[in-house]
């Protein structure tokens, strides 16, 4: 125990040296594993183990049929972006809410979660949004703060909202049903859009000249912009539904597995996009590209983490968790709190998708064990990881932010996503406190005989 | 040492394009299993084994230019504190460096599950593709990534000029 928590010290150490996540992971995996082996960090037996665990891990991730769903997932969001559904669903958004107060900042938080809907990662739904709502909340003479964090926490959404690139990830993990996880997923999602809605709100109140009002829309127009915006649905129906077996009649019998359901996803993404001519050859092309970067990097980090989950576990982390909790006797809801409490904290510094891989094989038997639901508590993780995206110092989503926006310091950001992060932590309350919300659909579909 | 860079920068698309290649079949491929399957009832079989080839092409085609370009997540909470003292270029090179050398083992150990893979004869199930290619593919890959962090590494401590691009 105590060897996994100065390896957790060291990483820490070595992330801060803005040495990558992947290495820093990696390296202390590696020799901590080592050291669990042989005894000594350098024990020639325990390095040999150490390195052909580092070896099978690289060739194995890269080559795991059920990753594939993440590149696939990645390149039907950047698809349906290069077809302008990004500046489409901003439009309606803004033809909606743009006349309040604080109102282009509102129709930036909807229309992240819409872009959410066909996007599974938190960070492109960020990075995206950014480019679109960013220079429109400018033109208005939104504050800096108000319009970078609307866009950093409005971007969280993209891994609540299905598809989501890090439910997917949950799911293989604990071998949880990925089609109840993304169906779970859709009401906390809403839930999200309305806090961050008073969020803003609440930000406007305070500063008045941080939100002005945008033009009203006539409902006419209102309604044209609409118009845009229903190949996204159908699109959405069609994958989430497909997944879920929605389609699993005769004649068709179409249940589609994670990565099929990705692959429909982002072959209609490309259709839709070729339809309305939006790809040309070198946009494809850039797409294709800007997929295979973000994959290979998402898949790095998933190496060094689980390099160093394997560490972990050998060092007896997870049933030293067990043991202690039992020891403690308390009430499974407390462990609940702590394991959340844990997750803050771990969030702070922790990448979201690492700080997954981290944490679920230590606490999921835990919390299993206590008799929780693995689709709640895969939520849970979820709504708690969409916090730490935000959460200073490490907050990825305000990173994003300062990479598309440039001009703005990162404290300025931290600042304004204050009021949001606090609206995460209530939302967060309301998830835990009743796991209804998480529930009822995934229950519903089951009913239906799926 | 000018014409070096010039030269890795002008093949540098190369592996992309096989990246992005690999990923468009995937795509493409995955659509049309699920089309054949449900429609004409007769999947394509070696689609699994094919998802999983052109997944670690994508991956492994796209790592050394990750590696050389800090396209590894990354922290930079540091970077004003650095920056003040000047220090970010030292940092950058010797982490670079160190991230380089240590590429070298899982290159190594992979290289030497290959070789176990060319010796046993193993093959993919369906269209008995050799499985040692992979395994070289990914050690060479792992290889070059760690070559080129190490020349960014020492070139950004000594020579931070011929990184810019003209």
């Amino acid at each position: 125990m105590t060897v996994a928590l100065i390896g957790f010290a060291l990483v820490l150490i070595l992330v801060l040296l803005r040495i990558p996540i992947v290495f820093s992971m990696g390296l202390v995996g590696t020799f901590g594993y080592a050291y669990e082996r042989g005894g000594s960090m350098l024990d020639e037996r325990g390095l040999k183990a150490a390195l052909s665990m580092v070896g099978r891990q690289v060739s194995d991730t890269a080559q795991d049929y059920g990753l594939s769903v993440v590149p696939l997932f990645i390149l039907m969001g950047l698809f349906v972006n290069k077809g302008g559904m990004a500046r489409e669903l901003y439009a309606v958004s803004n033809a909606f809410l743009g006349h309040f107060r604080g109102g282009i900042a509102m129709a930036t938080v909807a229309a992240c979660g819409g872009f959410s809907a066909i996007c599974g990662s938190s960070l492109a739904t960020a990075a995206t949004m950014s480019k679109v709502a960013m220079p429109e909340m400018r033109r208005y003479g939104y504050s800096d703060e108000l319009s970078t964090a609307s866009i950093a926490a409005g971007g969280t959404l993209g891994i609540l909202i299905p598809p989501s690139v890090i439910l997917v990830i949950y799911g293989l993990l604990t071998e949880t049903s990925i089609g109840k996880l993304f169906v779970a997923g859709i009401l906390p999602g809403m839930l999200g859009i309305m806090f961050y809605l008073f969020a803003v709100r609440w930000t406007v109140w305070r500063n008045p000249a941080s939100g002005p009002a945008g033009e009203r829309a006539g409902w006419p127009e209102r309604f044209r912009s609409l118009g845009s915006v229903w190949a996204v649905l159908l699109l959405f129906f069609l994958v989430i539904g497909g997944l879920y077996g929605a389609f699993d009649f005769e004649p068709l019998n179409l249940t589609f597995s994670p990565t099929e359901a990705a692959g429909m996803g982002a072959m209609g993404a490309f259709l839709i996009a070729l339809g309305r001519g939006g790809l040309s050859l070198r946009s494809t092309f850039e797409v294709l590209r800007e997929t295979s970067f973000t994959a290979a990097s998402l898949f790095a980090v998933l190496i060094g983490a689980q390099i160093f989950s394997n560490f972990v576990n050998l060092a007896g982390l997870p049933e030293a968790l067990i043991n202690l909790v039992t020891a403690w006797d308390v009430t499974p809801f407390v462990v609940i709190l702590m394991i959340l409490a844990v997750y803050i904290v771990l969030g702070c510094v922790f990448e979201s998708l690492s700080m997954l891989l981290l944490t679920v094989p230590i606490f999921f038997p835990l919390v299993m064990s206590l008799g929780y639901d693995p689709v709640w508590f895969g939520i849970v993780v979820v709504v708690v990881t969409e916090i730490s995206l935000i959460t200073p110092p490490v907050g990825l989503n305000v990173f994003i932010l300062k990479g598309v926006v440039g001009d703005v310091s990162t404290a300025t950001i931290f600042k304004g996503v204050t009021p949001f992060w606090i609206a995460d932590l209530f939302r967060l309350a309301l998830i835990v406190l009743v796991p209804w919300v998480v529930l009822v659909l995934p229950e519903q579909m089951g009913a239906m005989g799926h | 040492m000018q014409s070096v860079i010039s030269a890795i920068r002008w093949l540098s698309p190369l592996p992309v394009l096989l990246a992005c290649l690999a990923l468009f079949i995937l795509m493409t491929m995955t659509f049309f299993d699920v089309i054949l399957r449900s429609i004409f009832n007769s999947p394509i079989e070696a689609a699994t084994e094919l998802t999983r080839i052109l997944m670690a092409i994508v991956v492994f085609s796209v790592l050394p230019q990750i590696s050389a370009q800090a396209g590894h997540i990354a922290v930079d909470l540091m970077d004003s504190f650095f920056f003040r003292w000047r220090l970010h270029n030292i940092r950058d090179g010797l982490g670079y460096i160190l991230c380089g050398v240590l590429m070298y083992w899982p290159a190594m150990r992979i290289w030497i599950l290959a070789e176990r893979w060319r010796d046993y004869g193993d093959v993919t199930e369906y269209l008995a593709i050799p499985q040692f290619y992979i395994g070289w593919f990914i050690a060479f890959s792992v290889a070059i990534s760690g070559i080129v962090m190490i020349g960014t590494g020492l070139l950004i401590l000594f020579a931070p000029r011929l990184l810019e691009r003209s």
